[in-house]
């Protein structure tokens, strides 16, 4: 599916923490086709700055806007996946996945093939290894329709061929004119991203 | 003019100042009153002819009692400004009165048992008013223990709120249901209180001690708050001098 | 699929896959009520006049001790997270309602079964003992309810133990009073209908109104975690 032009932006935005300051005054930028890494080092504000944008964590001060009408009118237009398990370990990855996407069993089914996890839809996520469970909750990307993507962390535990795979995805998403952000240990290869430094603020 | 003076409150820094002569001159007066109080009380209101001498820890019980309630009161009006106005001087009011409020319940306790061996003879009755009390101190503790529980304090403060807000609703119904539930089993109810015909020369030094206890609370919950105030805004430069200089 | 249908079907299928959660409670229940003559006497007649009452105080501590990690293997897993994100249509109290719901028919309602044997070990008398499940019948609902509420206020809150049981169970007192009154006047044979109306009104109250406290604290907790 072809996405209509999107843009996302971050303007003015402060965050504390624990005491501690962890940005102040960020602002950027983001259209439809960009691919944005946010670094930093443990503790600098990655996960809090992403799931501001999720508007999982609420902005104290600045303005996050859409297409210029604000985040919270815009929310269905944005797939977070966090850096935690994302998948309840007591159920099958179908039953998961039927749950988080709102899909039937035969687009499901199709994702899981797409992210090789085919014939493992009927097994408990707490049976399968750690990659194969980060594997049942990427494959959310496969179902969704929301042009705007936020991960964190999603590259832990993936072997080389599920990266390949999640890169492939992530280029023919922002292709499409959808966008990404996305925090990573793990520098990517086949991305073509900006970064976007986080650092200790004193 | 009065937006201004309202903002003021939200700055730490003007409150921990303004904050110390405050809790100077609740200091004295306290101490002024409570000290005539006590006196007038323990010494010279007359000797009631139930109870004999014994019933003079009323010039204590009955001020300290109605303070733990009334301050759980002041708390949810804290919570209440917390989430309308986002003033976070409002949640370190709450973290004060909590920890003040749950003291001023157990001394409330600590009294009723004394006042219940001479006049019921024994330090433990199930009348209303003291399981209401204790029902009171749980949750007190449940305030301070959740504060304690979250490393937020912004979150901290938010959840106690919450907490605080439901609790205010439910006690009145808390103290309506254990006033019933004393009639269900106690069909004659002894009050612990005088019944409203007390002569003025008991109830003048009763009021004079209400007043005082009320501001030796506000005393304690000021400089409790100054305390915390310190505390959390330890990384800015005013606090950074002020312990310099000290 | 609608929203409700994704809830409860996953909720469903959650209770199914852990049946240890229905089991445990009953199991905790017959504990404590076993424990209630070694702790006291064998007479039946002695055991007769609390026996209502420790079922009671028995089934409260074994509603409680399970309500109050309701929500956080959903929250560790990060699924919490995503109510708030996925349905956007809906009020998070609703969501929650939802859950506390089927909460209670799969954990809550196997307990009070278990309670008229409970009641036969302590020779309750039966009309006391229909009783006792009325009052359970309409009190537990509120009692779920604000167990959620302990539950949705510690989430995330490591090491904090039973401090969700702690900081709700001054609330539980109105009810328990309530009740109380229920099985005195069962047990006098006087007319028990006025107070069960009130008990179930104050449970009515209590669950559409604590749901809304309780996705405050979700909200809240969800913002504070990374």
């Amino acid at each position: 599916m072809i996405f209509e032009p999107v843009s996302l932006n971050i303007s003015q935005v402060s965050c504390e923490r624990d005491d501690r300051l962890l940005f102040h005054n960020l602002s950027f930028a983001l259209r439809s086709g960009d691919i944005l890494r946010v670094a930093g080092p443990n503790g600098a504000g990655k996960t809090t700055l992403l799931r501001m944008i999720a508007g999982l964590f609420e902005v104290q001060d600045g303005v996050i806007t859409i297409d210029q009408e604000p985040l919270s009118e815009r929310r269905h237009q944005v797939l977070y996946i966090g850096h935690k398990p994302q998948v309840s370990r007591d159920l099958t990855v179908i039953d998961n996945l039927k749950f988080l996407t709102g899909f039937d069993e035969p687009v499901v089914k199709q994702a899981l093939i797409d992210v090789g996890l085919r014939g493992y839809h009927d097994s408990l996520v707490k049976e399968l290894s750690q990659g194969q469970g980060r594997r049942c909750a990427l494959a959310r990307l496969w179902c969704s329709e929301a042009p705007i993507w936020i991960l964190d962390e999603p590259y832990t535990a993936l072997d080389v061929t599920m990266v390949e795979t999640l890169d492939r995805k992530i280029n023919a998403h922002v292709a499409q004119g959808g966008l990404c952000l996305f925090t990573t240990h793990q520098l990517p290869q086949s991305l073509n991203f900006e970064t976007l430094e986080l650092g200790r603020v004193d | 003019m009065s937006w201004r003076w309202f903002h003021q409150w939200g700055s730490p820094r003007w409150f921990y100042e303004r904050a110390g002569r405050w809790q100077l001159v609740c200091g004295w007066l306290a101490l002024i009153l409570l000290v005539v109080g006590s006196l007038w009380g323990l010494g010279f209101a007359p000797v009631d002819y139930q109870q004999g001498n014994s019933y003079r820890i009323i010039y204590l019980h009955v001020p300290v009692a109605f303070l733990a309630q009334a301050m759980y009161a002041a708390m949810a009006v804290c919570a209440v400004v917390l989430f309308v106005w986002k003033m976070k001087l409002a949640d370190v009011a709450m973290q004060a009165i909590a920890v003040t409020g749950l003291a001023f319940t157990v001394l409330s306790l600590v009294s009723g048992a004394v006042w219940g061996k001479p006049t019921w003879g024994t330090y433990w009755v199930w009348d209303a008013r003291l399981t209401s009390m204790l029902i009171l101190g749980f949750l007190y503790l449940g305030l301070i223990g959740l504060r304690a529980a979250i490393q937020d304090p912004d979150q901290a403060g938010k959840a106690c709120g919450i907490l605080v807000l439901v609790g205010v609703v439910n006690l009145p119904i808390i103290k309506y249901s254990v006033e019933w539930w004393n009639t269900l089993h106690q069909p004659a109810s002894l009050k612990l209180t005088e019944k409203p015909t007390m002569p003025a020369s008991m109830w003048m030094p009763l009021l004079v001690n209400i007043l005082g206890y009320y501001i030796a609370a506000a005393y304690l919950v000021l400089g409790s708050m100054r305390a915390i105030v310190i505390g959390r805004e330890r990384r800015a430069s005013w606090v950074k001098e002020l312990v310099g200089r000290a | 699929m609608s929203i409700e249908k994704r809830m409860l079907a996953r909720e469903l299928k959650l209770a199914a896959a852990r049946p240890g959660d229905i089991f445990k409670p009953m199991w905790f229940l017959m504990l404590v009520i076993s424990m209630v003559p070694l702790a006291l006497s064998p007479d039946s007649v002695l055991l007769a006049d609390i026996g209502s009452a420790m079922i009671w105080v028995a089934t409260l501590l074994a509603l409680l001790l399970n309500t109050e990690h309701l929500f956080q293997s959903d929250f560790s897993d990060g699924v919490l997270e995503q109510w708030l994100l996925l349905f956007l249509d809906r009020p998070l109290a609703w969501l929650v309602g939802l859950k506390l719901i089927v909460h209670w028919l799969f954990h809550v309602v196997p307990l009070i079964c278990i309670t008229p044997i409970a009641g036969l070990m302590l020779s309750v008398p039966t009309d006391v003992l229909i009783a006792l499940l009325m009052t359970l019948v309409v009190a537990t609902p509120a009692l779920t309810c604000f167990s959620g509420l302990g539950a949705a206020l510690t989430l995330g809150s490591s090491r904090s133990g039973i401090l969700g049981v702690l900081v709700m169970m001054p609330l539980f007192v109105p009810v328990v009073i309530l009740a109380a009154g229920v099985l005195i006047r069962a047990t006098d044979g006087s007319e028990i209908l006025p107070l069960m109306a009130l008990l179930g009104a104050f449970s009515l109250v209590a669950a559409t109104l604590v749901p809304i406290a309780v996705s405050a604290a979700i909200r809240l907790n969800i913002g504070g975690s990374n």
